[in-house]
């Protein structure tokens, strides 16, 4: 499993926002995301990131405790310990109080052509 | 009394049943610190009690092979992180809607692509799968992929080129039903696999099936265990190809780092 270093989240949100600071949950600890610009109304975009300096076992984005969050596109920036920075990006997904959403992923293999 | 203090008065001549005043004992300190309510402020919270549902979407994939001439053969070489395997991803299908394991050359007979496979030094096993191979290596102290797999790419170019028959007609025509598949995979997991695990509170259950290629996933004690890909490779896969020969690739789509506790 790798150290990640940091991460930095860009999340578009769909028709339906959330008022509430958009919370992520590392290695099952729930944490609020820093350094946040744009917002999570609809139509908006807000960035965020954590220097986590950790060992990555899981990463979930936190569903809302009330109501929905529609998220249009999500794009996470990983950067980890001893690999090439990378990104992962996920399609339109809907977020509640019973449900979060897995944004980690591990460092990819690297390939050559052949 | 917390496990701390227990372990302690193990070593030393106090009853078990006695504690020792928190204000006199700096391990203490710390574990009340801890056990503390969190504080409002306080980002790194205790670990969440509400059990949610983990929802796991395919990432949007970016397409690995730029847009060239379609004749154009491209492959790309991926090792594994422990070096014994590399896939090699091709820009066309080599075995449409299934796969094939080939375990050693007298298998290979008649499959041309895989004949000429496994006339590389180095080449333990094959196994296709729709637009990839994967080729397990005799010699597990090489770790050095690009001179064994420049030779993979030379002679998978030269079959596709020629236009020949990938895999052996007889492979092809007797391939059982997705069916018959599915219904002999789970005789194996109820008649040997889960018994086998059921010792260490694992258990095995098939998650899909596609063709002849076989998804599976490691619940109870076998989720998060370190042992898991060894149960996998060495317990379940033989087991799958005991009871149904023709099986090709076998995939586990385990998260083994999810729920509270998982054990790594």
């Amino acid at each position: 499993m790798p150290k990640l270093n940091k991460f930095k989240i860009h999340i578009q949100t769909g028709s339906e926002g959330i008022e509430e600071p958009a919370r992520f949950c590392f290695n099952s600890h729930v944490l609020p995301l820093e350094e946040l610009s744009g917002g999570t109304k609809p139509g908006e975009t807000l960035e965020g990131g954590y220097d986590v300096n950790s060992v990555a076992h899981s990463m979930t984005l936190v569903g809302p405790e009330k109501g929905t969050w529609s998220l249009q596109k999500i794009k996470v920036d990983f950067e980890c310990e001893n690999t090439p920075p990378y990104s992962v990006e996920y399609p339109a997904v809907e977020l509640d109080e019973t449900t979060e959403l897995n944004i980690w992923k591990d460092p990819p293999l690297p390939t050559f052509d052949v | 009394m917390n496990i701390i203090t227990k372990f302690k008065n193990m070593f030393s001549s106090k009853d078990v049943g006695v504690e020792e005043p928190a204000q006199n004992n700096v391990a203490d300190d710390i574990t009340n610190i801890t056990s503390e309510p969190v504080e409002e402020n306080n980002p790194f919270s205790e670990p969440e009690t509400v059990v949610r549902q983990v929802i796991r979407v395919p990432e949007v994939a970016d397409d690995i092979f730029p847009p060239v001439d379609e004749n154009k053969v491209l492959i790309k070489a991926q090792p594994s992180a422990t070096s014994d395997q590399c896939l090699f991803m091709l820009n066309r299908p080599l075995f449409s809607g299934h796969s094939w394991w080939f375990p050693d050359f007298e298998s290979a007979e008649g499959s041309l692509l895989a004949e000429s496979l496994f006339s590389l030094e180095d080449v333990a096993s094959v196994l296709v799968n729709e637009a990839t191979i994967t080729i397990t290596r005799k010699d597990k102290n090489i770790c050095d992929w690009k001179s064994l797999g420049s030779e993979v790419g030379t002679v998978l170019r030269e079959r596709l080129e020629e236009g020949e028959e990938l895999i052996s007609q007889k492979i092809i025509s007797e391939m059982p039903s997705q069916d018959e598949i599915q219904e002999g995979i789970q005789k194996a997991i109820d008649e040997e696999v889960n018994p086998g695990v059921a010792g260490h509170g694992g258990l095995i259950t098939l998650e899909h099936i596609k063709g002849n290629t076989i998804t599976i996933k490691m619940g109870g004690g076998c989720q998060g265990c370190s042992s898991a890909d060894l149960t996998l490779k060495q317990g379940v896969h033989s087991s799958f190809r005991k009871f149904v020969p023709e099986v090709g690739a076998i995939f586990d789509e385990t998260d083994h780092a999810a729920g509270l506790n998982p054990y790594f």
